[in-house]
């Protein structure tokens, strides 16, 4: 982990040089990855099928530190990530000019297409149209602190275009039906994928951000282009920077044999 | 800090731009600090946070530690005196009770004034506000449970912090960039001690090696100097967080209906450290 004071800012920290991969030893370490995964969601086939999330990583990785689980609501904080990279999209895209703009208007859209004809009643969208004026002032002002801390934090004009900001990936297992993992950064641009990280610092968290890696090297298995991930606290602007190698991949297929089979990840290795 | 008349003296329209003004004030001329400022502070604490792991052991867990455990508490209540549950386990909140659901109402009201300009009926407003966070369950139902005379004169305390809020919270621009709730947590000795807070309003971009946020804190009670003191305390996160503190502070007590305008210098920083060190040596703060 770098120290936040007078060092690297989040800028830098994306735009710095990339790491040459060794063609080979990446293809060595990608070779079988793909099998051994859905071999492990076979095994774990009960409950099945298995589309694994950042969350479930997470939550797998902290059960060692008695981690609980809680079910999923809508809340402020809950919502607000949505909210707030909906409002940066409009700020990148010229149609709001500042993150307060932007999430109002994504606010005010979200909670508008509940009604529409043909658009789903559910999820966030139902939930925000169901609230009182006030209820979607305070989702609103979470959701603003959230997209401001990032749009401060970036340097916007320095990144490479295209700048995508909030696009899951998902790599589907090609041998099995039973299993997919998702790649969820914040910001994406060319090979490298920001990642806003909250709750304290955690000593899983190479092997959360590892995840995000593993999955951009299934969906291009053919390339050996180096890449980065970087987790950003913007409570404390700490930063954690896992560039693309073999090893990341091995950490990172630890964490989903973990979260698929729990302790017997090393068996299963 | 300048305490600014009670709002009685004063036309009802000239709270919010006098804030504002005295916000804008230099603006042009914001201070720079010493680069190595930050890393200074954070060296001393370092120090004083590697004698509490020694003390509680490598193994113990994290120590969350806030202004309410070290800057004492003294009745009134301010954003940060809470444990907002991100960290996990923070310093568990409070107790609930009638100042402290107050306390939660009028930050909500504040918030809302920000985002939206406008507050209704207060007691409603808020209400709806608390209840998207389940972090306030607890103060939804203290309210709820209230008997009718005292919800009536709960009401009659919110209108009356909320008449003070409208007068003296500036309308900020949006690009002024204001997030409300940002907050802060400064992890020290590997992340075995950590000290948080949360700013109320933060407004400007950060310019790195220039001081160039302004922070406005809002207390619903209690003294005016501790108010002050959080404020200093949050600055100091913010500097360790970024490596420089906002510029200027503005404190506003919605009750009174007074306000505060200062700017932060090195030796608000170097003052609030060492007693943040003082604090941090003592066992019943570190709970040894």
């Amino acid at each position: 982990m770098t120290d936040p004071v007078g060092s690297e800012r989040l800028t830098d920290a994306l735009l710095a040089p990339l790491t040459s991969l060794d063609a080979t030893a990446w293809g060595a370490a990608l070779e079988g990855v793909p099998e051994n995964l859905s071999r492990w969601a076979a095994r774990r086939a009960a409950g099945g099928p298995w589309r694994l999330t950042d969350y479930q990583i997470r939550r797998a990785l902290s059960s060692e530190e008695g981690g609980s689980e809680t079910p999923f609501a809508w809340s402020t904080r809950t919502a607000r990530r949505a909210l707030g990279l909906a409002g940066l999209q409009m700020v990148l895209a010229g149609d709001a000019r500042s993150p307060v703009e932007g999430v109002r208007a994504a606010v005010a859209r979200a909670a508008g297409w509940a009604g529409e004809e043909g658009h789903p009643r559910w999820g966030m969208e139902r939930w925000l149209a169901e609230l009182p004026a006030p209820g979607r002032a305070a989702v609103g002002a979470e959701a603003v602190t959230w997209a401001t801390r990032l749009w401060c934090a970036l340097d916007w004009k320095a990144l490479t275009s295209p700048i995508i900001i909030g696009r899951d990936h998902w790599w589907e297992s090609p041998h099995s039906s039973l299993l997919a993992l998702r790649s969820r950064a914040d910001v994406r641009t060319g090979a490298v994928h920001l990642v806003c990280l909250s709750g304290p610092r955690r000593h899983t968290v190479r092997a959360e951000l590892s995840v995000v890696a593993l999955v951009e090297a299934l969906r291009s298995p053919g390339s050996a282009a180096p890449g980065r991930v970087v987790g950003w606290w913007p409570d404390s602007g700490h930063l954690v920077r896992v560039d693309m190698e073999p090893a990341v991949l091995a950490t990172g297929m630890a964490a989903v044999g973990k979260a698929l089979l729990g302790g017997s990840t090393g068996a299963a290795a | 800090m300048v305490l600014v008349a009670p709002l009685s003296d004063r036309h009802p329209a000239h709270g919010r731009d006098e804030v504002l003004a005295l916000l804008r004030d230099g603006a042009g001329q914001r201070p720079r600090f010493d680069p190595g400022l930050a890393g200074g502070l954070r060296a001393w604490l370092e120090d004083a946070a590697c004698l509490v792991v020694q003390a509680r052991g490598e193994d113990a867990p994290p120590l969350f530690l806030g202004p309410r455990q070290l800057l004492g508490q003294a009745g009134g209540w301010f954003r940060s005196e809470e444990g907002d549950g991100e960290g996990g386990a923070e310093d568990g909140g409070a107790t609930m009770s009638t100042p402290l659901v107050t306390a939660c109402l009028v930050h909500v009201l504040f918030r809302q004034l920000v985002t939206t300009g406008a507050v209704g009926d207060p007691l409603v407003d808020g209400l709806a506000a608390l209840r998207v966070d389940p972090g306030r369950a607890d103060a939804v139902r203290h309210v709820e449970a209230l008997p009718v005379g005292a919800r009536a004169a709960l009401a009659a305390t919110l209108a009356n912090h909320v008449g003070h809020l409208i007068d003296l919270t500036p309308r900020f621009a949006p690009g002024w960039l204001p997030r409300t709730d940002d907050r802060v947590a400064i992890p020290l000795a590997g992340g075995r001690v950590v000290l948080h807070g949360v700013f109320d309003l933060l407004v400007g971009a950060p310019v790195a090696g220039t001081a160039s946020l302004c922070a406005v804190g809002l207390t619903s009670g209690g003294p005016w100097a501790r108010a002050r003191r959080v404020l200093h305390y949050l600055a100091l996160l913010e500097t360790l967080r970024s490596g420089t503190p906002p510029f200027r502070l503005a404190l506003l007590h919605s009750a009174a209906g007074h306000y505060g305008v200062e700017d932060i210098r090195e030796e608000h920083l170097r003052a609030m450290v060492s007693h943040l060190v003082r604090r941090l040596a003592d066992p019943a703060v570190t709970g040894d």
